[in-house]
C-alpha cells in the first residue's frame, strides 16, 4: 500500500482544520506528528522488505476495477521517502513549541502535510506529468508556509519565490510537452524506450536544456538561485528546515536525476554540464555565505553551496560518484535541517537573526549551541561526522573518474565552508555573552528534542556510515547507475 | 494557413497588450481576448475539449473573477513602477521572437515526431481512466489553495 505515502498526509491534512475547531493545539500536534511518525516507521521498517525483490509497481484498483494510479517504489524513491519522513518529523516536532505564537496551528500542519504529500507523490510518480503536478502541490503549500508569519518581508519573499517557481514550472512543462510530442507518451518506461529508438539529438537537447533550467531553479543552483536566500530565511524555522533540507532536493535534484539518469540516460555532455553547474554553485555560494550577517541567510547560501556538491557527485555519473552525491544529499538534509531548527531556537530566544548582535549564547543555550556545532561540523566535513564520509566519497569518485581539478576545488570549498561556519559559531555562540541576552533561556522541550534527534543522527550515521551506505544509499545509487535500464526493463505496466 | 497565422499573431498581440497595458481592466480583457483566440486555435487543431475549457474557464470564468476583483478594489495611491519595464520587456520579447524563429526553423524538421492520434478516447476516458493519479494531485492543489487562503487571511493574533 505505497499509496499511503500520499493518501495519509492528504487525509490528515483534510481533517486537521475541522479538528482544529475542537482542539486548537494538542490534537493537531498529535495528529500531524503521528502521521509523520507512521510514514517514517513504514518507510524504515517495511520499505526495505517491499523492494527486496526489485522495484514495487502498484496499480490501484477501485472496487475490483483497475484505475490509472500507478506508483513505483525502488531503492532511490524509498531512500527519498525515508529522508522526507525523517526531516519532516523533526521539523514537525519542532513546530509543537515553535509555532505556538503564530496562531492557526491546525492550518499550518495541514499545509505542512500537503507539502509532504506533494513530495512523496513526486517521488512515487511514474510519469512526467505527475512529476510536474506533485511538484506544484508541494510548491503551492510551501508558498503559503513561507508567508505564514504575514510580515512584510515574509510576504515579499513568498511572492518572489512564487514568481521564480512559476518560471521554473513553465520550463518544466514546456519540456514535458516536447517529450510528449516526440514520444507520444509520458510514462517514464515508455519515454525511455521511445527515446532509445528515436535518435532525437537536437530536440532532446532542447528538452534537456529546459529541464535543466526548470529543475535548476527548483534546486536553486547558481545562476538560478536568486529566490532562495530570500525565501528560506523568511519562512518559520521548521519550514526553512524542510525547504532547505528536503524541498529543493526532492523537486530539484530528485526529479532532475530521475529524469536525466533513468529516462534520458546521462550523456557525457550532460555530465559535464551538471558537474560544471555543481562546481559553480559550490564555490560562488560559499563566497556569498561568507559575507552574510543574517544567520539564516548564511545557512541559505550554504544550502546552495552544498547542493552544488550533490550535483557534482551525481553528475560524475560513476556508481561511486552517484552514491557519494546521494549520501551527501541525505547528510545535508539532516544537518541543514538541524542548523535551521537551531537558528529558529536562537531567533525565538533573542528576537534577532543578526549575527553581530548575538554573542556568547552557548552559556545560556548549551544544548542549542552544541547541536548547532554538530550540524555545522557535519556540513563542513569534520570526521567522524556523517558529512565527512559523503564528501570523502565524492572527492575519491572525482579522482577515480579522472577529474583531479574538480576534486581540488571541492576540498578548497570545504575550507571556505569551515570558515563561514566558524564565523557563525564565534559570533553567535562563543565569545563574551552580550548583556542583552543575560535572561535568555534554553529553547522549550520539543524544540530541543527535535534538534537533539537530528544531532544524534548526524553523529550516529557518521559512526555507522558503512551500514547506512549498504542499507540505504547503495540500493538508491544502483538504480541511478543502472541508467535507462532501471526503468525500461522493470517499470512497464 | 492565413487564418491560422492571423490567429497566432492576434494571440501574441493580445498577450503582449495584457502585460503592457497600465489599466488593469483593459489588461484583463486583453487576456480574455488572447485566450479566446487560443481556444479557437485549439478547435482548429482538433482538440475540442482543450478549446472548450480554454474558452469557458480561462476566457470566461477567470476573466469574470478578475473583473469582479478589480471592481472591488479602490484606486489608492499611485504605485511607482520601474520605467525599465517599458524597454526591457519589448527588448526581451524581440530577442525571444528571433531566437524562437531560428531555433524552431532548424528544429522542426529534426523532431522525429511519432504519429499519434490527436485525441484518443473520450474526455471522460482520458480523465478517469488515463490520468487518475493527476486527480489526486488536483485535489491536493485545491486543498493547498484553500488552506493557503485560510492561513494568509486569518485574523492576526494578539502578539502581532
Amino acid at each position: 500500500m505505497i499509496i499511503l505515502f500520499v493518501a495519509l498526509p492528504l487525509v490528515v491534512a483534510g481533517i486537521l482544520p475541522l479538528v482544529g475547531k475542537v482542539s486548537r493545539r494538542v490534537v493537531p500536534d498529535l495528529l500531524a506528528n503521528a502521521a509523520l511518525l507512521f510514514l517514517l516507521v513504514y518507510a524504515a521498517v517495511t520499505g526495505r522488505h517491499l523492494i527486496a525483490g526489485g522495484p514495487v509497481l502498484q496499480q490501484l484498483s477501485w472496487f475490483g476495477e483497475p484505475v490509472a494510479i500507478r506508483l513505483a517504489l525502488d531503492g532511490f524513491s524509498l531512500f527519498m521517502l525515508l529522508a522526507i519522513a525523517l526531516v519532516g518529523l523533526a521539523a514537525c516536532l519542532f513546530s509543537i513549541d515553535y509555532m505556538e505564537h503564530y496562531g492557526a496551528k491546525a492550518n499550518y500542519y495541514a499545509l505542512f502535510l500537503i507539502m509532504v504529500a506533494g513530495m512523496n507523490g513526486l517521488v512515487l510518480a511514474t510519469d512526467l506529468f505527475s512529476v510536474y503536478l506533485f511538484m506544484e502541490v508541494a510548491a503551492v503549500a510551501s508558498y503559503a508556509l513561507v508567508a505564514f508569519g504575514l510580515g512584510q518581508d515574509e510576504l515579499e519573499a513568498a511572492f518572489k519565490y512564487l514568481m521564480l517557481s512559476v518560471v521554473a514550472t513553465a520550463f518544466i512543462l514546456a519540456s514535458v510537452a516536447v517529450i510528449f510530442g516526440m514520444t507520444g507518451s509520458l510514462e517514464f518506461a515508455a519515454v525511455a524506450k521511445a527515446l532509445q529508438e528515436l535518435n532525437a539529438g537536437a530536440a532532446l537537447g532542447v528538452a534537456s536544456a529546459f529541464f535543466l533550467v526548470g529543475f535548476g531553479l527548483k534546486a536553486a543552483l547558481i545562476p538560478f538561485h536568486a529566490w532562495l536566500p530570500d525565501a528560506h530565511p523568511s519562512a518559520p524555522a521548521p519550514i526553512s528546515a524542510v525547504l532547505s533540507g528536503l524541498l529543493i532536493k526532492v523537486s530539484g535534484i530528485y526529479a532532475m536525476t530521475r529524469i536525466f539518469l533513468n529516462v534520458f540516460g546521462l550523456t557525457p555532455a550532460l555530465s559535464t554540464v551538471l558537474m560544471s553547474l555543481g562546481t559553480l554553485s559550490m564555490v560562488v555560494a560559499a563566497f556569498l555565505a561568507l559575507g552574510q550577517k543574517d544567520m539564516k541567510r548564511m545557512l541559505a547560501y550554504s544550502s546552495i553551496s552544498q547542493v552544488g556538491y550533490i550535483v557534482l557527485g551525481i553528475g560524475i555519473g560513476t556508481p561511486l560518484g552517484i552514491a557519494g552525491g546521494l549520501f551527501h544529499l541525505f547528510n545535508h538534509a539532516l544537518a541543514k535541517g538541524l542548523l535551521f531548527l537551531t537558528s529558529g531556537s536562537v531567533q525565538q530566544a533573542t528576537g534577532t537573526r543578526n549575527l553581530d548582535e548575538m554573542g556568547g549564547l552557548a552559556k545560556r543555550m548549551p544544548i542549542t549551541a552544541a547541536t548547532n556545532l554538530v550540524g555545522a561540523l557535519s556540513i563542513v566535513g569534520v570526521p567522524p561526522l556523517n558529512g565527512f564520509w559523503s564528501k570523502l566519497v565524492i572527492i575519491i569518485a572525482l579522482i577515480q573518474a579522472g577529474h583531479p581539478v574538480f576534486a581540488l576545488i571541492a576540498v578548497l570549498t570545504s575550507v571556505l565552508t569551515l570558515w563561514y561556519f566558524l564565523l557563525m559559531q564565534r559570533k553567535a555562540f562563543f565569545g563574551k555573552l552580550n548583556e542583552k541576552w543575560a535572561a535568555v533561556k534554553e529553547a522549550p522541550f520539543w524544540m530541543t528534542a527535535a534538534t537533539v534527534l537530528l544531532a544524534v543522527l548526524c553523529v550516529g550515521i557518521g559512526i555507522l556510515f558503512s551500514s547506512t551506505v549498504t542499507t540505504w544509499i547503495q540500493p538508491a545509487a544502483d538504480v541511478l547507475a543502472d541508467g535507462v535500464h532501471a526503468v525500461i526493463g522493470s517499470w512497464g505496466f | 494557413m492565413i487564418v491560422q497565422t492571423a490567429l497566432l499573431i492576434g494571440l501574441v498581440l493580445f498577450s503582449v497588450l495584457a502585460i503592457l497595458l497600465r489599466d488593469l481592466l483593459k489588461s484583463a480583457i486583453s487576456l480574455a481576448a488572447a485566450s479566446l483566440l487560443l481556444g479557437i486555435i485549439f478547435f482548429r487543431m482538433n482538440a475540442p475539449y482543450a478549446g472548450v475549457f480554454e474558452i469557458s474557464v480561462v476566457a470566461g470564468l477567470i476573466t469574470v473573477l478578475f473583473i469582479l476583483t478589480i471592481a472591488l478594489t479602490k484606486a489608492g495611491d499611485e504605485v511607482r513602477e520601474s520605467r525599465a519595464v517599458n524597454w526591457v520587456f519589448p527588448l526581451f520579447f524581440i530577442v525571444f521572437i528571433i531566437i524562437d524563429a531560428l531555433v524552431m526553423k532548424g528544429l522542426l524538421r529534426k523532431i522525429p515526431a511519432l504519429a499519434s492520434g490527436a485525441e484518443t478516447g473520450t474526455f471522460g476516458d482520458v480523465l478517469w481512466k488515463g490520468r487518475t493519479f493527476d486527480l489526486v494531485g488536483q485535489i491536493a492543489v485545491i486543498l493547498a489553495g484553500v488552506f493557503a487562503v485560510l492561513a494568509l487571511f486569518r485574523k492576526r493574533d494578539k502578539h502581532d
